[in-house]
């Protein structure tokens, strides 16, 4: 089986492509008729749709895996581990899945990026939910030690109350993109402009 | 032609411009019988041609080599060539003789399913349903066959993207039913509930004269997603649904009415009591993972509506009012809300509060002007639509029989462009 798409996608680390490269490949060669089971990067597959965030495919690709393969091969059943926290909203054991297993060298970069991501995006959560939050469960969210994840938040601009153990969030201005393009107010206005006469 | 050999021969000379193809077609049409007489033995026929360029007559001898029930053995081989044909096949010759392509298309469903190998199907029938397409607004047979390969494949992504297209022309109306109730499952299980509504009422509201187990299948899941989406469901069904939907529909469904009634109670305990008393019967329906859904939604709906009475509320408030067992639970809760984008609002854990806020969009970002742009273009094409059709049926000899003839029965004024007499 060629398994170069996956690869290439792989090594040019575009971790957000790697779930449809699989999909493509695993209809293919299935019309070829071909038992790909037993050499499917089953691993890779699951991660690449927890990466973009898709942990319906990759519950629904889980289910599709013969029980053989999730008994012989443990990392399978470990990257959907990591989905299964995801799917039941589980905040930390996302990050104490991702550090539970030995992963294989391949399986280890699409992890490490998906848990930066992970981090980035559980930051962006805090930061939009939460006035003040107490430093324990900030480190549980961002998978951090006490000491660091402190030291992370207040580089942020977050505050600390050491009596108290809370943190104070600091928001952060969002900037969006306001300019318009004169056709489209153009647009708009003879809209407006048609349905007032 | 009296030969399976001249067949091919003609085949190989005619396959090439337009008027050579038509006679070509008639041709194969006296043919049929012969090749299907012959057809165990066509197959070493079909090495001598080339699908993308003879694919009429490839077609036509492939069609009727699998025509009659095929060894075990064999079927990988014959699903193997289908799906080499349909990849390689000319689109537009395909269109001389959908009806062919369709019954190639439909033994290839039968057999990956057989082989207990849908994925094998799914690839080949995305590729099919897009050659006999001619526009993507069409909504060819094949399309609930692929719909179900995907869902018996487990690739409920790839089923998507059909889904997508709108369609406003449906040929036969089981097809329209089918790929309405397998689209509404693929939809479920990707967690897109409005689409999922939208094609489950498509098949609860479409015109019927009998009632069908379709339509009953698809009004059960459809009171469900309606209570996930959008925390009610109202029993009333609008004006255009047929007569025999509105009497029928709900006799097959009193369990799933009374977990909508129970459930507008707003007590957790109420769905969860009719859901003991008709485990059965959703598990039965295979209906239960949905059903549990619904409940789980509950919570959602409960602190949803806290939202709107409420500008701040402590994390053991909104857990009493909700029944939720702890203030963590609560906060939980309320993040992932928040999450989701479903409620605006503030956590504050050290005083164990949360402040509900307005929507912050404000209508004025370029993404927000760019969207209202392309619904409008969107209602524009729609009404246009519209009235197109509405000038088809007021020119429609049929419709205008029939208005003429009902015509006394209203007042003169409102019928005076309809004539009294419409002999045509």
């Amino acid at each position: 089986m060629d398994f170069t798409p996956i690869k290439d996608a792989m090594t040019s680390k575009s971790y957000g492509k790697i779930a449809d490269v699989c999909d493509d490949l695993m209809l293919q060669v299935s019309t070829q008729g071909i038992a790909f089971e037993d050499e499917w990067p089953y691993t890779i597959h699951l991660l690449g749709h927890i990466y973009v965030d898709d942990i319906n495919s990759a519950r629904f690709l889980w289910k599709s895996i013969p029980p053989a393969i999730k008994e012989r091969q443990p990392e399978v059943g470990a990257a959907w581990k990591i989905g299964q926290r995801l799917w039941t909203r589980d905040y930390a054991a996302v990050h104490e899945a991702i550090r539970g297993f030995e992963w294989s060298p391949e399986a280890q970069c699409i992890v490490a990026a998906f848990s930066e991501l992970y981090t980035k995006k559980m930051f962006q959560l805090l930061l939009s939910a939460y006035s003040t939050i107490s430093i324990q469960d900030t480190a549980l969210f961002l998978g951090m030690s006490e000491d660091d994840v402190t030291n992370y938040v207040v580089e942020q601009g977050w505050t600390v109350d050491s009596a108290s153990r809370m943190l104070t969030v600091k928001k952060q201005p969002i900037v969006t993109e306001q300019k318009l393009d004169p056709s489209k107010l153009q647009r708009l206005t003879e809209y407006v402009f048609h349905l007032e006469h | 032609m009296d030969s399976v050999e001249a067949v091919v021969t003609q085949i190989q000379g005619l396959s090439g411009g337009s008027g050579d193809i038509s006679l070509l077609h008639s041709l194969l049409k006296q043919a049929d019988d012969l090749l299907h007489n012959e057809s165990t033995r066509l197959a070493p026929f079909l090495e001598q041609l080339d699908p993308s360029i003879h694919t009429l007559g490839y077609l036509y001898l492939l069609e009727a080599c699998t025509s009659t029930p095929i060894p075990k053995e064999q079927a990988n081989q014959l699903v193997l060539s289908i799906a080499n044909f349909i990849n390689n096949c000319s689109a537009e010759q395909i269109h001389l003789a959908p009806d062919k392509f369709v019954s190639l298309c439909k033994r290839l469903k039968d057999q990956v399913i057989l082989l207990e190998a849908p994925m094998r199907g799914v690839a080949p029938m995305l590729t099919a349903v897009r050659k006999l397409q001619s526009a993507s607004e069409l909504l060819t047979v094949l399309h609930p066959d692929f719909l179900l390969l995907c869902l018996l494949a487990k690739c409920y992504k790839t089923g998507l993207c059909i889904l997508e297209d709108d369609i406003f022309e449906v040929d036969q109306p089981r097809d329209f039913f089918l790929y309405c109730y397998y689209g509404g499952m693929i939809c479920i299980g990707q967690k897109r509930f409005r689409k999922a509504l939208e094609l489950l009422h498509n098949v609860v509201t479409a015109p019927m004269s009998t009632i069908n187990a379709i339509a009953v299948e698809a009004y059960k899941k459809y009171i469900l997603v309606s209570l996930i989406h959008n925390g009610q469901f109202s029993t009333t069904f609008p004006k255009y649904t047929s007569s025999v939907a509105q009497r029928n529909l709900k006799n097959f469904s009193q369990p799933y009415l009374d977990l909508a009634n129970s459930y507008s109670s707003g007590k957790i305990s109420e769905p969860e009591k009719c859901i003991q008393t008709n485990r059965e019967k959703f598990e039965a329906d295979k209906n239960l993972g949905l059903v549990k859904q619904v409940v789980s939604s509950m919570y959602k709906r409960n602190i949803q509506r806290l939202t709107q009475t409420y500008l701040t509320l402590s994390l053991q408030d909104i857990a009493n009012t909700v029944q939720l067992n702890s203030p963590k639970e609560a906060e939980m809760h309320v993040l992932q809300m928040i999450q989701d984008g479903e409620i605006f609002a503030t956590i504050n854990q050290k005083d164990g509060m949360v402040r509900f806020q307005e929507d912050p969009e404000q209508y004025k970002t370029c993404e927000m002007i760019e969207h209202i742009d392309s619904s409008i273009q969107r209602i524009m094409t729609l009404s246009k639509k519209l009235t197109t059709m509405d000038e088809l049926i007021s020119c429609d000899p049929l419709y205008l029989a029939k208005a003429g003839r009902e015509r006394q029965r209203f007042d003169f004024d409102d019928y005076d462009t309809v004539p009294q007499k419409f002999n045509i």
